[in-house]
C-alpha cells in the first residue's frame, strides 16, 4: 500500500498493476470526474444557441474520427489521406438502410445504437481492405492508395442512383425512451449521446495503448525492421491500424448522419481529408489527448474567421465575400505554423502546462 | 536445447556472392563466434539466419525447424533473438516499452479485453512486466527504465538492444557487434553480460565481432569469414594458428 494516494509525492507503487493505472494520483482521478461532470451538466445551466451547439455537436464527431486518423497516422505513422471517405462509409451504412427499409423503419430510429456500431464495423472492413496496400506499400505510395479509396468513394457515391447521387439521403429521427427526439431538442440530445461515445472511445483508445495492440503500432512506425524480429507481422500491423482507423470513423459518420438527419456527398469530400489531417496535425501526432484538442482548434478557428468575415462585410463592398478567401486561408496559416513551430502539437502545450503546475511552485 | 546448422549456404545479389557455400554448426550452450575482415559476409550470414533474407541455395536448421524460408517473426517464435549491429530501436517508446514489446507473442488476451483492461489484459501485462524488470535488472538498465530511448546515450543504447533480444526469452541470441564503437569500459560490461548470459540464462549465443582480443577470449568456437567463405573454424587457440586465417587478417609475407 502507498503512503499518500493522493499526491505524487510518496505515493508508492508496490505491484505492477498500480503502476498500469491512467491516473497516478487520486487528485488526477477527481479532477478528471469532475471535468467529466461539468461536460455532462453544462447543458442544464446555460442556454446555447442551437448555431454553436452544433458546432460542439461537430466538434465531439470530429473527436471520434480523428482519435481513428490519430492510430493510424499518428501512432502507427501510415498517413492516410482518404479518412472522410472512412467517415462517409459510416454515414452511408446508415443511408443504405435508409433506402433499402425506409427512412423511418425502427431499426433506424429504435436501435440507432446498433446501427452505429454495425457502421463502426462497416467501416473497419473497408479499413482492412483499404489497409491491405500497407502489406507491400510504405510512405508516399501508400498515401496514393488510401487517395485512390477516396476517389473511388466519392465517384461511386456520385454515380449511382442508389446514393442519389450524392445528394441528401434522409435519416428519420431518432427515439429514446422520453419519446421521439423533437426538433428543439435534437442538438442536445446528440450532444449527449456522442460525449458518452467520445467518453467511451476516449477511454478504449487510451486502454490499447497501454497493451499489446497500441504498443505495436507504434514499433511498426519507428522501425518495421526490428518490430519484425520482435515477433509480429508488421505488414498485418499497418492493416489492423487501417482496420481500427476506419471503425472509429465508421462511428464517426453514422453520428454525422443521425445528427444532420441526412447522408450528403459534400461532407465526404477530399477537403474534409485534408481537414481531419490537419486537425490530427494541430492536435499532435500520436498523442491522445492532440485527438481531443485538434478538431476543438480547428472548428473554433472557423467559427471566429466567419465572424470576422461577418463584421468585416460592414466596411466592404457586398460583392466581396471575404470568407471564401480567409478560410482556406487562415487554415493553411496555422497548418504550417504548426509544422515550423510546434510540430508534436497541442498536446505538447498540454504536457508542458502539466509539467509547470506538477512542480509549481518550483521552476525545475 | 537444439543445434543451428547452416549447410551449403550461398546468398547473391546479382552477380556479387555474399556468402557461398557456408557451413556453420552452433553447438547448444556455447558462445560462437564469426569474425572476419569488412564485408566478410558476417552480418549477411546473421540476416539468413534470422530470416531477414533467404539463402539462394543450401539449408538452415535449428532443431526441428527449417528456418531457410521463414520470416523474422517466426523465426523470433522459434526461440531466436537478433540484436541488431546499428541500433534498431523503437525511439519514440521509453526503455520499459521497448522490453514490453519484446513480450509481444506472449501476450496472449485478444483487442476486447486490451480495450476493457480488466482481468486478463491487467494480469498479462502485470505478470509479463515482471519478466522484463528480470532482464532490466540483469542487465542494469534500473535508472533508464522510464526514459526515451532516443534520448539515452550510444553505450546504454547498444545495451537496451541486447536487453530486448534477450526479452523475447530466445534459446539462441545473435549478438551483431554489440560492442562497436564502444570504450574499454563499456566493453567490460558487455562482455561480463554476455558470459552471464551463456552461464545464469543459459543460452547459446552466436557472437560477431571485431575485437579479436575479446572474441579470442570469451568465445569457445570460431568461424572465421572471409569474401562470404569460411576460411577457417575451431577453438580460439587453432584458429591463431591457422594460417589461412593469419593470411587473410594480416596478408601474406
Amino acid at each position: 500500500m502507498s503512503a499518500n494516494r493522493w499526491l505524487a509525492t510518496g505515493n508508492y507503487f508496490t505491484t505492477y498493476q498500480e503502476e498500469q493505472r491512467i491516473f497516478f494520483t487520486a487528485i488526477d482521478r477527481l479532477l478528471f470526474a469532475f471535468f467529466l461532470a461539468a461536460l455532462f451538466l453544462w447543458p442544464f445551466f446555460v442556454e446555447l444557441d442551437s448555431k454553436y451547439m452544433l458546432v460542439i455537436d461537430n466538434i465531439l464527431v470530429a473527436v471520434i474520427a480523428v482519435l481513428g486518423l490519430n492510430m493510424v497516422t499518428g501512432f502507427a505513422g501510415l498517413i492516410s489521406v482518404g479518412h472522410a471517405a472512412f467517415v462517409g462509409v459510416g454515414a452511408y451504412t446508415v443511408a443504405c438502410c435508409a433506402r433499402i427499409i425506409g427512412d423511418q423503419h425502427v431499426l433506424i430510429t429504435h436501435a440507432w445504437p446498433l446501427m452505429i456500431l454495425v457502421s463502426g464495423f462497416m467501416g473497419a472492413i473497408f479499413g482492412l481492405v483499404v489497409g491491405l496496400p500497407a502489406l507491400r506499400l510504405k510512405h508516399l505510395y501508400l498515401v496514393m492508395a488510401t487517395l485512390s479509396f477516396q476517389m473511388i468513394f466519392e465517384w461511386t457515391i456520385g454515380f449511382m442512383d442508389f446514393f442519389n447521387q450524392g445528394q441528401t439521403i434522409y435519416v428519420g429521427r431518432v427515439v429514446w425512451f422520453t419519446g421521439e427526439v423533437g426538433r428543439n431538442e435534437h442538438y442536445l440530445f446528440w450532444y449527449y449521446a456522442l460525449l458518452t461515445v467520445v467518453v467511451i472511445c476516449g477511454f478504449a483508445v487510451r486502454n490499447l495503448l497501454r497493451t499489446r495492440y497500441g504498443r505495436c503500432l507504434v514499433a511498426v512506425r519507428d522501425n518495421d525492421r526490428a518490430a519484425d524480429a520482435m515477433g509480429m507481422h508488421p505488414g498485418f500491423t499497418k492493416v489492423y491500424a487501417f482496420g481500427l482507423a476506419g471503425f472509429l470513423a465508421g462511428i464517426a459518420g453514422s453520428m454525422h448522419a443521425y445528427l444532420y438527419r441526412g447522408v450528403g456527398m459534400e461532407s465526404f469530400t477530399l477537403h474534409e481529408s485534408i481537414q481531419y489531417l490537419a486537425m490530427t496535425i494541430v492536435g499532435g501526432l500520436g498523442a491522445l489527448t492532440g485527438s481531443f484538442f485538434g478538431p476543438a482548434a480547428i472548428k473554433i478557428l472557423d467559427l471566429q474567421v466567419e465572424s470576422l468575415a461577418e463584421w468585416a462585410l460592414n466596411y466592404l463592398p457586398s460583392t466581396m465575400n471575404l470568407a471564401t478567401a480567409l478560410r482556406p486561408l487562415s487554415f493553411g496559416l496555422v497548418i504550417v505554423l504548426f509544422l515550423m513551430f510546434e510540430p508534436r502539437g497541442i498536446a505538447n502545450w498540454w504536457r508542458i502546462l502539466r509539467s509547470y503546475v506538477k512542480l509549481w511552485p518550483f521552476r525545475y | 536445447m537444439p543445434t543451428l546448422n547452416v549447410s551449403d549456404v550461398t546468398l547473391t545479389f546479382g552477380g556479387l556472392h555474399a556468402l557461398s557455400s557456408v557451413n556453420m554448426e552452433v553447438k547448444p550452450g556455447l558462445i560462437t563466434s564469426i569474425i572476419g575482415p569488412n564485408g566478410a559476409g558476417k552480418t549477411s550470414l546473421l540476416n539468413c539466419i534470422s530470416g531477414f533474407y533467404h539463402p539462394t541455395r543450401g539449408e538452415i536448421q535449428y532443431g526441428d525447424n527449417r528456418l531457410t524460408h521463414a520470416s523474422p517473426h517466426q523465426i523470433s517464435n522459434m526461440g531466436i533473438a537478433r540484436a541488431f549491429q546499428n541500433l534498431e530501436l523503437f525511439r519514440g517508446l521509453s526503455v520499459l516499452d521497448n522490453l514490453m514489446l519484446a513480450r509481444h507473442q506472449k501476450l496472449n488476451y485478444n483487442l476486447i479485453q486490451a480495450a476493457v483492461f480488466f482481468g486478463k489484459a491487467s494480469r498479462m501485462e502485470a505478470e509479463n512486466r515482471a519478466y522484463v524488470e528480470d532482464v532490466i535488472d540483469f542487465m542494469e538498465l534500473e535508472p533508464y527504465r522510464k526514459s526515451m530511448v532516443g534520448n539515452l546515450s550510444y553505450g546504454i543504447q547498444k545495451r537496451v538492444e541486447v536487453a530486448r533480444a534477450l526479452t523475447l526469452a530466445p534459446k539462441l541470441i545473435l549478438l551483431d557487434e554489440p560492442m562497436a564503437g564502444m570504450n574499454i569500459e563499456e566493453k567490460e560490461d558487455i562482455v561480463r553480460f554476455i558470459l552471464d548470459i551463456k552461464n545464469e540464462w543459459e543460452i547459446t549465443s552466436v557472437l560477431v565481432e571485431h575485437d579479436l582480443g575479446v572474441v579470442m577470449d570469451i568465445s569457445d568456437e570460431i568461424y572465421v569469414l572471409d569474401f562470404g567463405e569460411v576460411i577457417g573454424s575451431g577453438r580460439p587457440d587453432e584458429v591463431a594458428s591457422n594460417k589461412k586465417v593469419i593470411e587473410a587478417y594480416i596478408g601474406e609475407e
